[in-house]
């Protein structure tokens, strides 16, 4: 009897690691460090470390010689993020309810929404620097880039979510005497809050590439200069395990995200908007 | 309670095709206190009819008179239960039953002691910290009986309220509405696409006909009442079977699907 529990128990185990999604996390980050390592052995070059050193090199960026460097270029970098990531939510949000609500509205802005979604945001740094300067680590021009670049999803996705509200919904509110301001505390936000939510995740994605791509391509400060000097002193191994911690901290930020959406939208599964259309 | 006279509404048509009748020159009066169910075929205007008296779209032509005033948009003396249920899934069921109270004004407090007790009434007591998503079907549609109640109304208009449900669901729910509507006797407008349920929880029957939608005819249901007590045998009965069949003989010409094929069932359809 207790050794038939027992077993039951060892089995119900091995089953929760075999379907924990980390296993197979650890499985395909496994994969592709061997495969690195593997490909990267025999052919040493500069700017091409191997696994093991590139790992080595993230502890001595967080806290050893170089970390007052990375926390420096850390801070100014996310900055930016912060200021033009939270520009983006509070413009963003209400622009895409009003733009699903109301036509005219929408009629007006779906130019503006298709321009901001398909033009190639790097081919207007260049108008950036030279309208808002590059002056005390050009903090204006680099928001504005990050805001342009994250503000799309926010919009785009505000807008699925209030256009997909149940209209029977809004009939049963107007039924019991909703006026359009108790329509939209009630029935409106709540409806699209999964939505707005998928679209803070989007747009924060977008944010972090906006933050580092214009460091790289014009304005060289923050974590792109950082990259830069290590590109240019041949650093391999730091370079990449600074592009290493860039990578963790948005996957930290997103995982953030799921959980806030998890606690203020707990009713139902999150719908997908891809990335808009 | 309700005076309907010469109610006309149209739908404007799909670009360039005809505008649609929904509803023409529709005379009719509820009863204080009266369970009427209104039934017929798809795009007769049944539920066309319930959202004018709602005040949730307007009409053309015609006086439609609540308690002797004029409709022009929701009140609180009229409430609705919906065929979806309509209930908001980010609350729980006390909120949501509470949602009329809520957009009356009337305090937190209050408006959940009468929640409470609503909620008791339909039989979901203890379930007032659920979400809608954990509820099934059947308890979810009683939350929503529960938000209509919740706000003492003159009139519950109902749309297909049992249409979503499965067979034994709608059953049991029926049950329950007869109960609780035998204890408050409140004025209903019921709407189905069921002869059955029609005949089981009217006391009239209103008969609609499509294309354009009006009133075909209005047929009294003799049974006594409290029914809840004795479905099974008022089910066995000679006039509900009769009734049944009668209004079945006339929504079956009405049908889009109907062949005529058999010229007997057209000659045989109007009593």
């Amino acid at each position: 009897m207790a050794e038939t529990t027992l077993r039951i128990e060892r089995v119900s185990l091995v089953r929760r690691v075999l379907d924990s999604s980390t296993l197979y996390r650890l499985i395909a980050l496994g994969v592709f460090g061997g495969l690195w390592q593997l490909a990267t052995l025999n052919h040493k070059s500069l700017l091409i470390p191997t696994f093991a050193d590139t790992v080595a090199a993230i502890p001595d960026l967080l806290f050893g010689a170089q970390s007052s460097a990375l926390w420096n270029a850390m801070y100014q970098s996310n900055i930016a993020l912060v200021i033009g990531f939270a520009i983006s939510i509070v413009l963003g949000i209400p622009l895409g309810l009003l733009i699903g609500r109301f036509h005219r509205i929408e009629r007006f802005a779906s130019l503006y929404l298709n321009i901001l979604l398909v033009t190639p945001m790097a081919a207007i740094i260049p108008l950036l620097v030279m309208s808002l300067g590059i002056r005390d680590g050009a903090v204006p021009a680099r928001v504005t880039l990050i805001v342009l670049f994250a503000i799309v999803m926010l919009i785009v996705n505000s807008r699925a979510g209030i256009r997909q509200v149940d209209p029977a919904l809004i009939e049963m509110a107007r039924c019991f005497g909703a006026g359009e301001l108790s329509i939209w505390r009630r029935i409106l936000i709540p409806s699209s809050i999964p939505a707005i939510m998928t679209g803070v995740r989007l747009g924060l994605g977008r944010a972090i590439t906006g933050m580092v791509v214009i460091e790289l391509l014009l304005i060289a400060v923050g974590l792109g200069s950082l990259i830069q000097r290590f590109e240019a002193r041949f650093e391999g191994a730091h370079l990449y395990a600074l592009i290493i911690i860039v990578v963790f901290e948005a996957l930290i930020l997103i995982q953030v995200v799921r959980w806030i959406e998890r606690v203020v939208a707990p009713w139902r599964k999150m719908p997908t908007f891809g990335g808009g259309r | 309670m309700i005076e309907i006279k010469g109610l006309s509404k149209a739908f404007p048509g799909r670009r360039g095709s005809e505008p649609v009748q929904a509803l023409k020159d529709v005379d009719l009066e509820v009863r204080d206190n009266e369970f009427l169910t209104v039934l017929g075929p798809s795009g007769c205007g049944k539920t066309t009819l319930l959202r004018v008296i709602a005040g949730l779209v307007g009409h053309d032509t015609g006086t439609v008179l609540v308690e002797g005033k004029p409709v022009t948009g929701p009140g609180p003396e009229r409430a609705m239960v919906f065929q979806s249920f309509a209930l908001m899934p980010w609350d729980n069921v006390l909120t949501n039953v509470a949602f009329g109270l809520e957009m009356q004004g009337v305090d937190k407090k209050t408006r959940e002691m009468k929640a409470l007790e609503l909620i008791e009434m339909v039989g979901l007591g203890g379930f007032e910290k659920r979400l809608p998503g954990e509820l099934s079907g059947g308890m979810q549609q009683r939350v929503g009986l529960a938000r209509a109640l919740a706000v003492s109304p003159k009139v519950l208009l109902m749309d297909e309220p049992f249409g979503a449900l499965d067979e034994q669901t709608r059953r049991l729910l029926q049950e329950e509405l007869l109960r609780i509507w035998e204890a408050t006797r409140t004025t209903v407008v019921f709407i189905t696409h069921s002869m059955e349920e029609a005949v089981l929880l009217g006391d009239r029957v209103v008969l609609m006909r499509p294309r354009p939608g009006r009133i075909d005819q209005i047929l009294e249901v003799p049974m006594a009442r409290p029914r809840s007590t004795h479905l099974d045998s008022v089910e066995s009965s000679g006039e509900f079977t009769a009734l049944v069949g009668l209004l079945w003989n006339n929504l079956r010409v009405m049908h889009s699907d109907v062949r005529r094929t058999h010229p007997a069932t057209q000659a045989e359809a109007r009593p």
